[in-house]
């Protein structure tokens, strides 16, 4: 095996790390886009979503085969999704809507929080013991020359740009989306204009964290269902969210991908040490911060007085 | 059950003077760092990594400990005090990890995951104060907590108490009066860092071996809830948010209840604590001290 | 009046405190051992398989009526959350409030270094099933362990891929943990000493779930085979994703890999690799009870550290036993002699001894993985720097 080999499936895995960060880096983009405000405990919605996805298909996969299981296993997917919207919007309501006035500390430590109350509860209930999410398909690696590359890998890919897009859509084109980016730029004006805030912040959770479900019943494929799982990947999906300019949909692919990238080469090629692996996204958030605040595609905004 | 008692108070005393610190930074100043954790692991390898490999003295390592974690306070300061709040917290969440990370990862001098052990208790006037006689040990705790708290609270009532306050209040209008913002940050960081990595090093003779697996984030997570909990902007009641928590930490073991209760309880426990404090209770159990600027008492202005 | 309030409160909490521990006050017909493990954070699973090996030993005692027909034996398990000063804790709580006679655990290495300190202060004898570093031991005579010192174990695995499987250059990639980088420097140790190649040792961080950049290079490096000597969740995502990038290097591991968890999270990726355990006194009727009996008490079956906790706490009931026979006490000092005299005693993990250092002196088995099933290969020891078979 050439060293051009050992590249091109290095670039290969960096890609498919990132398509990771991105799928998850869309849900954090997306809320914060609207609200300003950290999401502390999306990855931990992202792992309920998976844990629900996950019993679901168990239930009605039984002896389902061949094609059926893939359709069984977007069912679950969806239930998965609709669960997690409908807690999206409990936290939201419970948790964050009574402070919306308060200092800009206190959303963000009730986040922190709920984050803690819902990865100790999933692990009082469930187990802490990694749980395997059958892979409804066949999962054999495909080749490229020597470089090997997964249907699961493709599929991840292929979901963040399907899932980028319609959300531009979304955002773009639709009239609950044109509510969704008035708020986001002044929630006062909006209500004034006769936009019902409150149900459009509802609604920008609800999506957020049927995304967030999307990226975790996805990725539990690979890394398996487990009460953490949505911890650190998340906080580095953030990371990448930040990067790529967050509150911008195609920041969030640009960033999960460079990020994605920046990991693997890092490691692989530049000789930093595994040990230090998860420092790079850290000091890539500081660094983009500190250059370009405002992300790779995000719009400049200054600070209100 | 006594020893038990003075266990905890010697833990709450550790983690008062690591509250403290985050008062500095969370109630004055009003900056959300998750990196408590981070500098308590600094005070612990410099004590350990001094005592057991150069062969110095206890007393030696505590302020090269204290230093150390200040200087990386200001390290971390400097490019992360310009980030917005929330950027902040993520920034000094991923220092935290960091930390861990190269504990755990530079073997020729922290041994890596096996830790440091062995070492040496702590010698106060030819006395050696023996972790398994707690009394002597809660007494030396104590006298830094004691020592920290006065300092804090002198240092609250002078003008960079002030300072940090107004800051809190409004970046903007207190820049527009003439008071350096990143200056008086960098200060409440190093001040943070500085009593966290005392705190790094009493922890550490103590325990008697240091491992990077006690420097997690849960860590920094139950310091601040200390502060939350207690009151942020006051630094009496942090240290009774200290108590508290340290307290519900260890009640199912105190009361013999630890088979019945679930073990993540307490975790569940200090996440309910942070949301309905917000909510219900945002200035905590005792509130913010309020300090009437007056006059007579103070010669206000200039010092 | 805030002021007022909380003092209230404290003085409340104290004194509800108070009420709950004179309410549990012990009878003196029931003797208490302790346990400390993780059973909360990433590792929970291990502090819950491993205290269930202990609670059946001391279950199976009860109810032939306890020690000397009348004394119930009670676990007591404390949650170390893999940390040291959540174990100092527990190890005082167990030592004062509940007065054990005997502790099984801690599960973690670094924990098991101060719960060793304090243990050897208070004079209770400790015996971990999994902590494996060569130290622990080392702090004093009541600091004893029913697994394999990561030496032991290095020695002979290195040694049987060396001169059994015939591998001369091999790949590690190891979890920067306590226990992974013991038996990885051990194997190395071993392995080169005999003129064996490590050509490749890649690490890894606790809770990666992505190992490609480091299995890319290791195919590159082109092995004989891959030592992994980590725990179950990350050997899965290991196998799995050595499989995606084609790697058909053989892979060797640790006793980690004697959970069967690892057949459900790996499934096929699982047929033939060989890895290193405790050693079986040849289907033993004791080995064969054990899983038996504790996978139906739990519905899942052991791993090897269950195993061990399940031996250490049967030997402490052996050793309360004897000294409850011969002085009608159950005095700390004498429990731990009767227990440094245990001399092959036949366990659910093989025939066990103890060196004068506490260390456990047992033979090492070898197993390989079949049709989702782990073999018996056979039990293999170190004698005069030599590998020998155990028959």
């Amino acid at each position: 095996m050439g060293s051009m080999v050992e590249f091109f499936q290095h670039l290969m895995n960096g890609l498919t790390l990132g398509g990771i960060y991105a799928l998850i880096a869309l849900g954090y983009t997306m809320v914060y886009g609207i609200l300003k405000f950290i999401n502390f405990a999306h990855g931990d919605v992202l792992m309920v979503g998976s844990y629900i996805g996950l019993f679901v298909y168990n239930f009605i996969r039984g002896e389902v085969l061949g094609a059926w299981s893939i359709l069984a296993f977007f069912l679950s997917m969806l239930v998965g999704m609709v669960f997690s919207a409908l807690l999206g919007m409990t936290i939201e309501k419970v948790a964050y809507k009574p402070l919306r006035k308060a200092t800009r500390l206190a959303p963000l430590l009730s986040a922190i929080g709920i984050s803690f109350i819902l990865s100790n509860l999933a692990a009082w209930f469930w187990g802490t013991k990694s749980r395997k999410l059958e892979y409804p398909f066949d999962n054999s690696p495909l080749y490229i020359g020597e470089v090997s590359i997964t249907p699961h890998q493709i599929l991840i890919l292929a979901v963040v740009v399907v899932m980028m897009v319609s959300l531009k859509l979304f955002v773009d084109k639709t009239r609950i989306g044109k509510a969704m980016r008035a708020t986001s730029l002044d929630q006062d004006t909006a209500k004034l204009m006769g936009i019902r805030v409150d149900r459009v912040i509802s609604i920008t959770f609800a999506i957020g964290s049927a995304l967030a479900a999307t990226a975790g019943i996805l990725i539990a494929l690979e890394i398996k269902v487990y009460p953490s799982m949505g911890t650190m990947t998340g906080l580095k999906a953030f990371v990448a969210a930040v990067v790529g300019g967050i509150g911008s949909i195609s920041g969030a692919m640009v960033g999960g991908i460079l990020l994605g990238l920046l990991e693997t080469f890092g490691v692989a090629l530049l000789g930093i040490p595994y040990g230090l692996r998860d420092t790079i996204a850290f000091v890539v958030l500081i660094i983009i911060l500190l250059l370009k605040p405002e992300g790779i595609l995000g719009k400049a905004e200054k600070e209100k007085v | 059950m006594l020893n038990f008692m003075l266990l905890i108070l010697i833990y709450t005393g550790i983690y008062a003077l690591m509250a403290m610190g985050q008062n500095v930074i969370t109630g004055y100043v009003g900056l959300l760092s998750l990196t408590q954790a981070g500098f308590l692991a600094i005070g612990s390898y410099t004590t350990a990594i001094l005592s057991v490999t150069y062969g110095w003295n206890f007393w030696l390592t505590i302020p090269v400990a204290g230093l150390l974690a200040a200087a990386f306070g200001v390290l971390i300061g400097l490019p992360t005090l310009r980030l917005k709040g929330d950027y902040l917290a993520i920034a000094t969440l991923g220092f935290g990890e960091i930390v861990r990370n190269i504990l755990n990862n530079w073997d020729s001098v922290t041994k890596g995951p096996m830790g440091i052990q062995k070492i040496p208790m702590v010698k106060v006037f030819g006395y050696q104060l023996s972790p398994y006689s707690k009394w002597g040990f809660l007494a030396l705790v104590w006298v830094f907590v004691i020592v920290g708290y006065v300092l804090f609270d002198r240092l609250a009532k002078s003008r960079m108490g002030r300072a940090l306050e107004a800051i809190r209040e409004d970046e903007i209008a207190a820049s527009s009066m003439g008071i350096n913002t990143t200056k008086y940050k960098v200060w409440a960081f190093a001040l943070g860092a500085f009593s966290a990595g005392v705190a790094g090093s009493l922890q550490a003779v103590f325990t008697l071996s240091v491992t990077p697996g006690s420097f997690t984030f849960m860590v920094s997570i139950m310091v601040l809830c200390m502060v939350v909990l207690g009151g942020m902007g006051n630094f009496k009641a942090v240290v009774l948010g200290a108590f508290l928590i340290q307290f519900i930490s260890y009640f199912p073991q105190l009361v013999g209840l630890s088979n019945v209760i679930p073990p993540q309880f307490k975790q569940v426990l200090f996440g309910l604590i942070l949301v309905v404090m917000m909510i219900w209770r945002p200035q905590g159990i005792l509130g913010r001290e309020i300090r009437g600027y007056k006059p007579s008492k103070e010669k206000g202005g200039k010092r | 009046m805030k002021k007022v309030l909380a003092a209230f409160m404290i003085v409340f909490l104290i004194g509800s405190t108070a009420l709950f521990a004179a309410g549990a006050a012990e009878s003196p017909s029931v003797v208490k051992l302790g346990f400390i493990g993780p059973m909360t954070g990433d590792y929970a699973n291990y502090g819950k398989l491993i205290s269930r090996g202990a609670a059946l030993a001391i279950a199976e005692k009860n109810a032939t009526g306890g020690i000397g027909g009348k004394v119930k034996i009670e676990l007591v398990i404390e949650d170390s959350e893999g940390d040291q000063q959540k174990g100092i804790a527990a190890i005082e709580k167990l030592a004062g409030s509940d007065k054990i006679v005997g502790l099984v655990g801690p599960v973690f290495t670094g924990v098991s270094f101060v719960v060793g300190e304090r243990v050897q202060n208070e004079g209770i004898t400790m015996v971990t099933p999994s902590g494996t570093h060569k130290d622990i031991t080392a702090i004093g005579n009541y600091v004893f362990r029913t697994v394999a010192s990561d030496g032991l174990q290095g020695e002979v695995a290195g040694a049987y891929f060396y001169e059994v499987l015939g591998v001369r250059n091999l790949a590690m990639l190891y979890v920067k943990n306590d226990y992974s980088q013991g038996l990885a420097e051990g194997v190395k140790a071993s392995f080169e000493k005999l003129g064996g190649k490590v050509t490749i040792m890649e690490t890894a961080q606790s809770g990666d779930k992505d190992f490609k950049t480091q299995l890319t290079k290791i195919r590159a490096a082109n092995p004989d085979a891959i030592y992994i000597p980590n725990y179950v969740a990350e050997m899965a995502q290991i196998l799995e994703q050595a499989s995606q990038l084609g790697i058909k290097a053989k892979f060797l591991s640790g006793d980690g890999f004697s959970n069967p968890e690892i057949l459900e999270l790996a499934g096929a990726f699982t047929e033939g690799i060989v890895f290193t355990g405790p050693a079986k006194s040849a289907e033993s009727d004791a080995t064969k009870n054990f899983i038996a009996n504790y996978t139906k008490a739990n519905g899942f079956a052991p791993d090897s550290f269950a195993t061990n906790a399940y031996d250490g706490a049967a030997l402490l009931i052996l050793a309360m036993e004897k000294v409850y026979k011969e002085t009608g006490k159950l005095d700390r000092a004498a429990i731990r002699d009767a227990f440094a005299a245990t001399k092959d005693y036949v366990g659910a993990s093989g025939t066990i001894n103890f060196a004068p250092n506490g260390d456990l002196v047992a033979a090492q088995g070898v197993y390989r993985v079949e049709n989702k099933a782990f073999k018996y290969i056979g039990t293999y020891v170190i004698s005069n720097g030599k590998l020998a078979e155990v028959k």
